[in-house]
């Protein structure tokens, strides 16, 4: 039988239906505790969301339900394009990092723009964080209303994803909620730039404000904006961000309460329910179509090369570590789903951690890429998915200090394991064409601030990694510099643009050679810029991404992307060499191993290594700094990659030559014209040869488990590779289990943490947010 | 369409839309009437389908060509050709010239061209989105050393010695044409001027004929790669259209006329197959219908006009408001971003040919985005389609009839149509085969009218103020669910619906349009010198651009006292990256309160386009950039005035009923041919009016008016 979605009668006629007769703001009296918990008991009782065991709206009046759908969400796209036009951020406005969201009174999604979806999930659980602790009551929820909220340890992504949130009335009741998210240029952390490096704890990351309330009546309250425009750098973007999501969100709470005039109320509050369970059941039916039931399991990896005179953070924090991500997703033969990471490690004294919340809608990012792209996105996916994220892990830590200003660092690389998973299971279902090897890092970012050209307080961060390669299909390549795994919809965005931006003038943008993955198709390249420091003052950068690991992984025989590097040039001597029209470095780092730009620029000190991520370093003008956007992974091998398409590669400077004979076992030599052309019958005699070599090479699968098991019980590991397991046995006692079984390790064999010569500030003593008096945080997943 | 024959005509006008497939021809006499031809398109040479679309159309007349066209005073055409050459990537060799070290720009372009144009769920689907390849190939591409900034200072001085290099490279490498584009040069056009003169020179040399052009002499504003983009299409698209017209125009001057063809652009106006922007006549078909509208509105008094044009694969909807067409300054077209002045035109690829599919994830009703185009649907055995199409719908709701689609040229089954929809539609709903068909079409209805409406709210507006203009071949099938309840001032059906297009072409002004970009930055509280030295800095922009657009007349034959000029200019506040296009209230601007008008005349704009709690005064504002347009009188098509002869329709007018479901009902539909209906005649529904090229639905609750200038006035009870 159907749970009503509302309370039947009012209250004042049936006091019984309200158990301390409180007058609720819901539709039909209850209030949004009171409504939430009654769906979620449905919810589980029934296995459909809110009880809907029957959609009598879709199933009766079909082209009706169909209607109010493809109005409202055309209206909510509509608003997101409209609304960002009045940003002056170029990250809003040319990059689309902002989304609307429609949520029915429970704070479920029912319907989203495009643009950074990850944020159905956030500004959902920021609804439901104030439903839970009796915002209804103090400070109250009224019409016009609105409210602020970027706080990382109610599901925030990072600080710098700014929600505005807006309560919908109908007739004098609360029947929804509209939010809009932006991502800010700057939030006041301790360095500037939306995701700063310096800071290890969550108080450096910058401006938090917990869901509160900012304006009435439709205007913003005087003290919120002197207070607010004064923990920022940039004002003026965070001024204009901030209208573009309140525009935004009028928008659609007007597009409602067309709808509702023009198809009456109960059928759109029907529709508000239904919705989010006709979202679940469609997911449930592309797994059924798309996959085969199994488990797959896979892992994701990332540095954190802390230990570095680069890395300016307090000694306890100033350790290599690595990111450890051991996913498990299991399909059931009745297409139901979950998703388990147990074995994962701990949070850490850098701003990569993750909150629940954002590791898990943020997954929904990745899935609509590629399970589900369709126009229902919204949260029945989540109720259609279990999780398990074990607590005191780096996606679900337990301690209220940890920082959060570019948790995207882990999530890329955690998340690039699990296109794998689901592609496997395509390859198993016939559909090459949804096969993905991953997601490439989405990096460099090149981020800080000073005095800007226009003589200002300025921060930047600049958004080309919105185009980095994606992965490599099963039917073709990766597409070169595309994409963000954060928003499919990438783009680079014009240099002239940027440079209106920043203080920094291109002296290159070029496709990164060799930084897609080999494979019989390869991944998509990415590009790099070459930047000069130009009219700015007082004026620091600095890098983040990763350097030391390759986040993705390549597919069935295909390579990981390039990883990555820094470049920087101080004391360049570059105004002389242009006065003096001498030559000087111009486009790309080539090939980084036999560097061009270097001996250009005599006496000046270059930094080129693999320390992709620094903190504040100062700049002057005529400095230069390389902003280099990796690369997607392969699928296939190589050898098996048409020999034609390593020439095009050659000749597109995709590929650099030297790795060509090597890696795809093509011989190749240039025209008079420059042109390569490929020698087929060398390129078969090649190839043959490298199958022999990798036949010698080989060694039964025991033999080299006997070997690797030596290595394990001798802990012949890097420190950080020690960390990394030590700290994944302590949080999942099955993955160690499991790892101790799987090498055969005597009981007497451990790995702790203490055992190791580094700082462990954080493996045992910590203290959550729920700990704080008058705190009910709200649970989303299994621990 | 005229049936009535004369023996004398003095035809005067010829507007012309060559597609792809057929070219339509609009011939218009001295008294207003008109008459339509049609013919296959004819790629190779176009003149060749031209001459035989309108000796088809002016047989209607008894005319012949060599009757007909002496008498002509003006054409206009308008065509796919130049986007066909684009998308079809057979342009000319060019080669491009950029900043050294940014030499991939062009060739990577930017991201979001990987996806322009998707779905939504394709746009979120990676593994579908793909670049085209560049328009030039990176061994064409060169660089020359240099780089001026975004205040345009100069950063690396032009070393003259690469760009010798480079033209010299490209001349060896064969190209046809050069294209010149560095950044920044919008701001300071020096240097980039500078390595034009070197490569016009190379080319001299070489003896070569090379046409070479420069970014910052034809659109000198920001962004790099929709102002290389537009310029390479100058160089790579449009010089070979310049041939095609000279072809056509020399064609029809052999029979007789006397004028050069004007060639419909991207900014709403016409301008001469001579122009130096030859590339803004990419504009593709359903361009012209807004013109005619924005005309027909000038003409009869409508200054806010909705125009809707439903044809077999989309529904197109532009605004004019206060008389004015909306412009974009930075639109796609052919998956490449532009930085041409365009009519603003939104498009959904849902039309009377799209598909209807449930989703089978979901079994949400799904409509387009692609379509069966010429092949109609289900219920047209001959076209091969399996799957449903909204016109598999309308036979069979009884919309269309089936023995008459294409003036008979086709016949439909309705029964193939009743058999598919069952099967794929109405079983999967449990849903009657009607209402499914009829839900289909609700739903498509529905989807129109949010679209007008997110359109016109969008604006700033509500539909009462507009009224609304429905063309296309599809457009009065379903004219009046798009606008049910969305209570437009008016809902007008030209009879002339199918060729509303041509006509347009035929109403254009000559007009030409130059852009600038400007960055006039003032803080809030400015004080009048500077507000003073602002406005001074507009005006030299608009002496600079008038000189630009008396120019392209004066090669025209015009004389500057001919040309009417009026100025606009493009504002944000300050630190935006958005701007709104204002028409200048004031003609000439020099003083601090000339400056205060053209404040108020943003601030009006944008809480209208916006909300007013966005407007931002306090951050000061920003002229980012400078537009003139200037037109001359031009000879355009009367509108017919007929005298208005009663309200019932004569009797021949009338040819039958047929059964006609909506609303979960059948009912028989008088039927009436469109041809025969007279002014002041009123049909109350439910009707269907018939003619070949289109079909006007008149449901129950519904009645039309046919009024003196052959505009059909849809009203509900």
């Amino acid at each position: 039988m159907n749970v009503d979605i509302h309370a039947n009668r009012p209250v004042a006629e049936d006091p019984a239906q309200s158990s301390d007769s409180v007058i609720g703001i819901v539709r039909g009296g209850e209030t949004l505790k009171q409504h939430r918990d009654r769906l979620m008991v449905a919810t589980k009782s029934t296995g459909h969301y809110a009880g809907l065991q029957q959609l009598p709206l879709r199933e009766n009046h079909p082209i009706l339900y169909n209607k109010l759908f493809s109005r409202l969400r055309a209206g909510i796209v509509n608003a997101r394009e409209t609304a960002k036009k009045i940003a002056a951020s170029p990250i809003v406005e040319q990059e689309g990092e902002l989304c609307f969201s429609l949520y029915n009174a429970a704070g479920d999604c029912i319907l989203t723009s495009t643009g950074i979806i990850i944020h159905v999930g956030t500004m959902g659980a920021a609804i439901k964080y104030m439903i839970e602790n009796g915002w209804e009551e103090n400070p109250g929820v009224a019409p016009g209303d609105m409210f602020c909220n970027n706080d990382c340890l109610i599901g925030n992504v990072h600080p710098c994803d700014v929600h505005t949130i807006v309560p919908i009335f109908w007739e004098g009741s609360l029947i929804g909620w509209v939010g809009g998210v932006t991502h800010v240029i700057d939030t006041g952390s301790v360095g500037p730039g939306s995701m700063s490096t310096g800071q290890v704890q969550r108080f450096g990351d910058g401006y938090s404000i917990t869901c509160r309330k900012v304006g009435t009546n439709d205007t913003l309250s005087r003290d919120w904006l002197h207070e607010s425009q004064r923990m920022v750098r940039t004002t003026r973007y965070w001024m204009l961000d901030e209208r573009t999501r309140i525009a935004g969100c009028h928008m659609i709470r007007k597009l409602v309460e067309d709808v509702i005039a023009e198809d009456g109320i109960e059928n759109y509050w029907k529709f508000a329910y239904e919705s989010v369970e006709h979202g679940r059941q469609g997911l449930q039916a592309r797994i059924k179509a798309m996959t085969v039931p199994g488990k797959y399991r896979q892992v994701g990896f990332v540095d954190v090369p802390y230990n570095h005179e680069d890395v300016r953070v307090p000694d306890y924090a100033k350790v290599d570590t690595i990111m450890h991500a051991p996913s498990e997703i299991t399909i059931r033969a009745d297409a139901t789903w979950r998703l388990d990471f147990e074995g994962s490690s701990r949070w850490g004294w850098h701003t990569y951690n993750a909150h629940q919340v954002s590791f898990t809608s943020g997954i929904w990012v990745m899935m609509t890429q590629s399970l589900i792209p369709t126009e229902l996105i919204n949260d029945g996916a989540a109720y259609g998915t279990e999780f398990r994220l074990p607590k005191g892990t780096w996606m679900n830590p337990d301690d209220r200090r940890v920082a959060f200003s570019y948790s995207w660092h882990f999530l890329v690389s955690a998340w690039t394991a699990l296109w794998r998973g689901l592609s496997r299971s395509y390859v198993g279902r016939g559909y090459l064409e949804e096969v993905n090897a991953g997601n490439a890092n989405t990096s460099n970012w090149l981020q800080g601030g000073g005095f800007n050209q226009y003589d200002e307080i300025h921060a930047v961060n600049s958004f080309e990694t919105a185009a980095v390669g994606t992965g490599a299909c099963a039917m073709k390549d990766g597409l070169d510099h595309a994409a963000a795994i954060w928003n499919p919809e990438g783009d680079m965005g014009d240099m002239e643009i940027w440079e209106l931006a920043e203080p920094l003038i291109y002296l290159g943008r070029q496709v990164k050679t060799n930084s897609g993955g080999y494979g019989k198709y390869r991944g998509g390249c990415g590009f790099e810029s070459l930047r000069m420091v130009w009219n700015a003052n007082d004026w620091t950068m600095y890098f983040m991404g990763n350097g030391h690991v390759t986040s993705d992984w390549g597919l069935m025989g295909g390579y990981p992307s390039a990883s990555g590097y820094r470049f920087a040039a101080h004391n360049t001597n570059l105004k002389a060499l242009i006065a003096e029209g001498k030559p000087i470095p111009l486009g790309g780092d080539d090939d980084p191993e036999n560097p061009t730009y270097d001996a250009l620029l005599p006496g000046a000190v270059i930094k080129r290594d693999k320390q992709a991520i620094t903190t504040e370093e100062m700049f002057a003008d005529y400095d230069l700094y390389l902003n280099y956007l990796r690369g997607g992974p392969g699928f296939g091998d190589p050898l098996d990659r048409e020999p034609r398409r390593v020439a095009e590669d050659l000749n597109g400077r995709y590929v650099l030559p030297r790795f060509v004979e090597r890696m795809y076992g093509v011989i190749a030599s240039q025209d008079a014209e420059g042109t390569w052309i490929v020698d087929e019958a060398a390129t078969k005699a090649k190839r043959l040869e490298i199958r022999k070599e990798r036949i010698a090479k080989a060694q039964p699968t025991r033999e080299w488990m006997k070997a690797e098991r030596g290595r394990i019980l001798r802990k012949d590991a890097a420190t950080q590779v020690q960390q990394m397991f030590a700290s994944s046995f302590k949080l999942g006692p099955r993955f160690e289990a499991e790892f101790r079984a799987f090498w055969d390790l005597p009981a007497d064999w451990t790995m702790l943490e203490d055992d190791l010569e580094i700082p462990s500030y954080g493996a045992k003593h910590h203290m959550d947010i729920s700990e704080l008096p008058d705190v009910h945080v709200v649970q989303f997943v299994e621990e | 369409m005229d049936t009535h024959t004369r023996n004398v005509r003095n035809v005067q006008v010829l507007g012309i839309d060559a597609g792809g497939t057929m070219t339509d021809t609009f011939f218009v006499d001295a008294d207003g009437d008109f008459v339509v031809g049609k013919a296959q398109s004819t790629p190779q040479n176009e003149s060749i389908g031209l001459l035989e679309s309108s000796e088809e159309g002016l047989a209607n007349w008894n005319l012949s060509l060599d009757e007909a066209l002496p008498s002509l005073l003006t054409g206009v055409y308008s065509g796919t050709a130049m986007l066909n050459r684009v998308v079809q990537r057979k342009g000319l060799k060019c080669g491009l010239i950029v900043n050294a070290g940014m030499e991939d720009f062009h060739r990577m372009g930017r991201a979001v061209q990987s996806h322009l144009g998707y779905s939504y769920p394709d746009r979120i689907h990676l593994n579908t989105h793909r670049y085209d390849p560049p328009l030039v190939p990176k061994h064409l591409t060169r660089g020359v050393v240099e780089r001026t900034d975004m205040q345009g200072m100069s950063v690396i001085p032009l070393r003259e010695d690469t760009a010798r290099a480079a033209a010299a490279d490209l001349i060896k490498a064969g190209v046809e044409s050069i294209v010149i584009s560095l950044l920044h040069s919008y701001k300071d056009p020096t240097n980039e001027r500078r390595v034009r003169d070197i490569v016009l020179e190379a080319v001299k040399e070489s003896g070569k004929a090379i046409v070479v052009f420069a970014s910052a002499d034809y659109y000198p504003v920001r962004k790099e790669t929709h102002r290389t983009n537009t310029t390479i299409l100058e160089g790579y698209a449009a010089e070979p259209s310049r041939q095609t017209l000279m072809t056509i125009s020399d064609a029809f001057k052999g029979r007789g006329t006397k004028f050069d063809f004007r060639v419909m652009a991207t900014h709403g106006g016409t301008i001469s197959w001579k122009a130096k922007e030859l590339a803004r006549t990419i504009v593709s078909g359903p361009i012209g219908g807004v013109i005619g509208a924005k005309y027909l509105g000038a003409t009869l008094g409508y200054k806010n006009i909705a125009c809707s044009d439903i044809g077999g694969t989309s529904f197109d909807v532009a605004l004019i408001t206060q008389g004015e067409l909306t412009i974009k300054n930075d639109p796609d077209m052919a998956r490449l971003v532009l930085s041409l002045p365009l009519v603003a035109m939104d498009s959904v690829g849902a039309g009377a040919g799209s598909f209807v599919r449930l989703d089978p994830y979901t079994n949400a009703i799904k409509l387009g985005p692609d379509s069966a185009g010429y092949r109609v649907g289900v219920c047209w055995e001959g076209g091969g389609i399996e799957t449903v199409t909204v016109s598999d719908c309308h036979v069979v709701l009884g919309y269309l009839n089936p023995d008459n689609f294409l003036g008979g040229q086709i016949k439909l089954d309705r029964q193939r149509a009743i058999d598919a929809i069952k099967t794929q539609i109405a079983d999967p709903l449990h849903l009657s085969v009607e209402d499914a068909a009829a839900g289909v079409i609700e739903l498509l209805d529905s989807d129109l009218r949010n679209y007008l409406r997110s359109m016109i709210s969008g604006k700033g507006y509500g539909p009462e103020n507009f009224v609304c203009f429905s063309y296309g071949g599809a457009g009065p099938v379903h004219a009046y669910g798009y606008t049910e309840g969305l209570g437009f001032e008016d809902v007008i059906v030209p009879a002339w619906a199918a060729g509303f297009s041509a006509f347009g072409c035929a109403a254009a002004d000559f007009e030409y349009r130059y852009d600038k970009s400007l960055d006039i930055n003032l803080a809030p509280d400015a004080p009048a010198e500077q507000r003073a030295e602002a406005a001074k800095v507009l005006q030299n922009a608009w002496a600079e651009l008038t000189k630009n657009v008396l120019e392209e007349f004066r090669l025209n034959g015009y004389d500057a006292d001919k040309v009417k000029l009026q100025p606009g200019y493009r504002m944000q506040y300050r630190g935006q990256l958005n701007d709104l296009e204002v028409e200048s209230p004031l003609a000439v601007v020099n003083e601090a309160a000339d400056w205060d008008r053209l404040v108020d005349a943003f601030n009006d704009t944008y809480a209208r386009v916006y909300a007013a709690s966005a407007r931002s005064p306090e951050l000061g504002y920003s002229v980012t950039g400078a537009i003139m347009r200037g037109a001359v009188p031009i000879p355009k098509p009367k509108i017919p005035k007929e005298a208005e002869v009663g309200r019932i329709p004569p009797s021949d007018a009338s040819i039958g009923t047929r059964k006609f479901y909506r609303k979960s009902g059948w009912m028989d539909a008088a039927l009436y041919k469109m041809e025969r209906l007279l002014p002041g005649n009123v049909v109350t529904g439910p009707a269907i009016i018939e003619s070949d090229a289109t079909t006007f639905v008149v449901p129950d609750g519904f009645e039309t008016f046919l009024d003196g200038h052959r505009l059909f006035h849809l009203r509900q009870f």
